[in-house]
């Protein structure tokens, strides 16, 4: 940590307005918005509606998911896990499987 | 020729305090070209928040984007793409906390091509501004040109 | 799933909340939160109805056989950011319903040989950011529920095909930021159902051609950052292909019919490669391509022919040899937005009058000598148009009559003598530098909306600025104010008119009110008069 405000957990240099700005090796920074406020906070996995892109540099941060109706994804365009009632299908989801998609109801996919 | 940079009045009025209450006056300077007036309600931008890995996080309303530069980042853009990415975003203005950031001025000062205003405070100005960002407190910022008389009054 | 949906009892801890841990309760199953707290082994008093449970960035180095063994309900289980550096055959025992599997972020070197066998319900294993070298054969087998499977950020030197040969119903991996060099035929022909690959930040020299053999349903391959030398022929057999990305490798061209096999492509990323030619041919028949971008191709001195690539939105091929466009691009390309063909060597350009859509058109840097009448007729979204640093030395007199959004011209350093004003009254940045002898005045009236213009002369900035400035103070007045107050107003005094009032006079401004910005900006040694020219 350096300098006040000692910086969180995971945080390897931080400020007093902008929270985390660069975080441990391996973790994620998340950029956390508070009403008017963002501050950087470092996270092991992202939450919800975010996936980790790692990067060589290792400024790895979490990055929104592009897909409707999606609780996590892989990657910006494929969702890991639908919102609960929904259908996923090739990383999508759906309220109702595709038209030649059959429904699998126990793993809530097409 | 180098362009002397025009001062920037920034009216700060708080939304929770009772209307009559007088706004905050603090100054800051134009980046080249990008003089005007702007209005919005203040809201702050971590700087990793403007990279082109960034997410286009957009605000409905209209909305004055500050953003505390930080000299120990590296720096994901320059900044004048930094600026643009936030104008971009929907930002009537953007305010660059340069206090920590001691050639961020130099690198913005010759440019023309901003589409709105962008100003740049610093030392107590900028430490009353980020006060208010610190404390969660909602404000509305009106950004005019600082009218510069040219000849002191004399009787 | 485990989720924090319906009436969680939040806060309230009951049996089964380990001593410090954040519990909630959701109808029977518990969510258990003991993350960040510093525990070095896992837990004992957890209910048997605990479905989610965080252990996350804690101190466990071990975790014994059977410790978690009767949490039959538990579908996510979350242990990154500890020290784990070896997980015993029965870890995971009795973890019937796990669906989520989380091991980030800790210290194996290889992946547990046999941990994973009865986890018949996991979809999502999580075994990023390690120092993973070894993937032994059979230590996915059971997993046959898998869809989705990290092994990004660790030290592999191989795709560990026998290994992934056991998870058919694997749909998203990641073997990015690894040591792999070399990509064998039929690498992943086991995974039929896989539709996102990720490669990237590898080492990756060579592929068999072969080697994506098996992925019918493969939509997103990530091949960047890599050491790759030939185009990758072996995406010829991916039919479902959508984003193709090999930005960032040693690429130096791109042969005919090189995406024959991938109709279905949107995006190609391939900027960052030192490609020298491509194939006329190459980008022909990609239906769905948005985005064509291609800079510095030396060798490239035809225009691609990009018949039946009709929904490009956006080209762009700068730093090649082209020396003409084909006079059907806009019949090739009906919803072209934006074109960017500088430093070329362009000498004469096509009507685009058919390429309604465009907005953008980039052709500086060429050696365009004469501009028609119909080049640029009838584009009503044309918002920008750069042609500078070309061979102008005429523009008929209506070239650019009919371009109402037209906002940025730039002409600077060309050999115009004139410049017909007609159609230009929405420009708001105008650039003429460059061009000596064009010494004409334009009338201000002409040019309502400008507010940057860079002019071949100081004397032609005086219809736009005060041409007298004092005191170096910027003038910012728009022209009329000065004519109101007889006086030039950058020498007003806060006596002579109240501020308040006098900001008020710009109140009506809908947008910000800007100066317009004129150079080279007259002055005392820059005089108004055009005497010899200055």
């Amino acid at each position: 940590t350096e300098g006040p405000p000692s910086c969180p957990k995971g945080c390897d240099r931080c400020s007093e307005y902008n929270g985390c700005i660069k975080c441990k090796p391996k973790l994620f920074i998340f950029l956390e918005r508070n009403d008017i406020r963002q501050i950087g906070v470092c996270l092991a996995s992202c939450p919800v509606g975010y996936f980790g892109m790692r990067n060589p540099e290792g400024n790895n941060r979490c990055t929104q998911c592009k897909i409707d109706n999606c609780e996590a994804c892989f990657n910006r365009n494929f969702c890991t896990k639908c919102k609960e009632g929904l259908y996923s299908h090739s990383g999508r989801c759906y309220v109702s499987c595709p038209p030649g998609q059959r429904t699998v109801n126990e793993s809530m996919e097409c | 020729s180098e362009r002397p940079a025009l001062r920037a009045l920034i009216k700060v009025s708080l939304l929770k305090h009772e209307p009559t209450g007088k706004p905050i006056i603090l100054e800051g300077v134009f980046v080249g070209g990008s003089a005007g007036k702007a209005e919005g309600k203040l809201m702050q931008y971590h700087p990793l928040s403007l990279c082109n890995t960034s997410e286009d996080e957009r605000q409905e309303s209209d909305f004055i984007t500050i953003v505390k530069l930080e000299h120990r980042v590296p720096r994901c853009l320059p900044l004048l793409d930094k600026a643009r990415m936030a104008l971009d975003k929907g930002a009537q203005a953007v305010i660059f906390d340069v206090s920590d950031d001691t050639n961020a001025a130099a690198e913005l000062r010759e440019t023309d091509s901003l589409p709105r205003p962008v100003v740049l405070v610093e030392a107590d100005d900028a430490e009353e501004l980020m006060g208010l960002v610190n404390k969660n407190e909602e404000a509305n910022v009106v950004i005019e040109i600082k009218m510069e008389p040219k000849w002191p009054h004399y009787d | 799933a485990g989720n924090s949906s319906g009436e969680a009892d939040r806060g309230t801890a009951r049996a089964g909340c380990p001593a410090r841990c954040r519990c909630e309760v959701d109808g029977l199953l518990h969510r258990v939160d003991c993350s960040d707290l510093g525990l070095q082994e896992a837990p004992s008093n957890l209910s048997v109805f605990t479905s989610y449970l965080d252990l996350s960035m804690n101190n466990l180095t071990v975790l014994s056989s059977g410790a978690l063994s009767n949490l039959h309900f538990l579908e996510e289980l979350r242990l990154a950011g500890n020290d784990l550096s070896v997980i015993p055959q029965g870890a995971f025992t009795g973890l019937y319903n796990l669906k989520v599997l989380m091991l980030q972020n800790n210290q194996l070197r290889s992946v547990p040989a046999e941990a994973f066998n009865n986890l018949h319900n996991l979809q999502s294993l999580r075994l990023d950011a390690n120092h993973i070298s070894s993937v032994p054969v059979g230590c996915f087998s059971g997993l046959r529920s898998l869809r989705h499977l990290w092994l990004d950020d660790n030290s592999l030197t191989e795709v560990p095909v026998e290994a992934l040969s056991e998870l058919p119903t694997l749909q998203a991996m990641t073997l990015a930021l690894n040591h792999i060099s070399y990509v064998p035929n039929h690498a992943f022909s086991k995974l039929g159902h896989l539709v996102v690959l990720h490669l990237n930040n590898n080492r990756i020299v060579s592929m068999g051609t072969n080697c994506f053999h098996g992925l019918h349903s493969l939509e997103t391959l990530d091949l960047n950052y890599n050491n790759l030398v030939e185009f990758p022929t072996a995406i010829r057999s991916l039919s479902h292909l959508k984003e193709l990305g090999f930005h960032s490798n040693n690429i130096q061209s791109i042969p005919e019919h090189a995406f024959t096999g991938n109709p279905s492509l949107i995006t190609i990323f391939f900027y960052d490669n030192p490609i020298q030619s491509v194939g006329r041919s190459a980008f022909q028949n990609l239906p769905e391509l948005r985005t064509l971008s291609l800079n510095g191709a030396a060798n490239l001195t035809e225009f691609p022919d990009l018949t039946g690539t009709k929904s490009l939105e956006s080209l762009t091929i700068t730093g090649a040899r082209i020396t003409s466009l084909s006079s059907s691009v806009c019949e090739q390309l009906p919803k072209l937005q934006l074109l960017d063909l500088s430093y070329n060597q362009i000498q004469t350009l096509p009507s685009f009058s058919a390429c309604e859509s465009i907005q953008k058109i980039d052709v500086h840097h060429n050696k365009i000598e004469v501009l028609e009448e119909n080049t640029f007729t009838g584009l009503m979204s044309l918002r920008s148009l750069d042609l500078s640093w070309n061979r102008l030395s005429s523009v008929r007199p209506h070239s650019f009559s009919a371009l109402p959004a037209l906002t940025k011209l730039d002409l600077s350093s060309n050999q115009l003598s004139s410049l017909p004003l007609i159609g230009l009254q929405s420009l708001t940045h105008l650039r003429l530098a460059g061009n000596n002898q064009l010494m004409e005045l334009m009338p201000h009236e002409e040019l309502p909306r400008v507010r940057v213009m860079e002019l071949p002369y100081a004397f032609q900035c005086c219809a736009f600025v005060s041409c007298e400035r004092r005191g170096g103070g910027l003038t910012w007045e728009k022209e009329e104010a000065a004519d109101v107050t007889g006086r030039d107003p950058s020498i007003l005094s806060s006596q002579d008119q109240d501020w308040e009032d006098f900001l008020m006079e710009f109140e009506d401004e809908a947008k910000p009110q800007h100066s317009v910005h004129c150079s080279p900006p007259p002055g005392p040694f820059r005089p108004c008069l055009h005497l010899l020219g200055s």
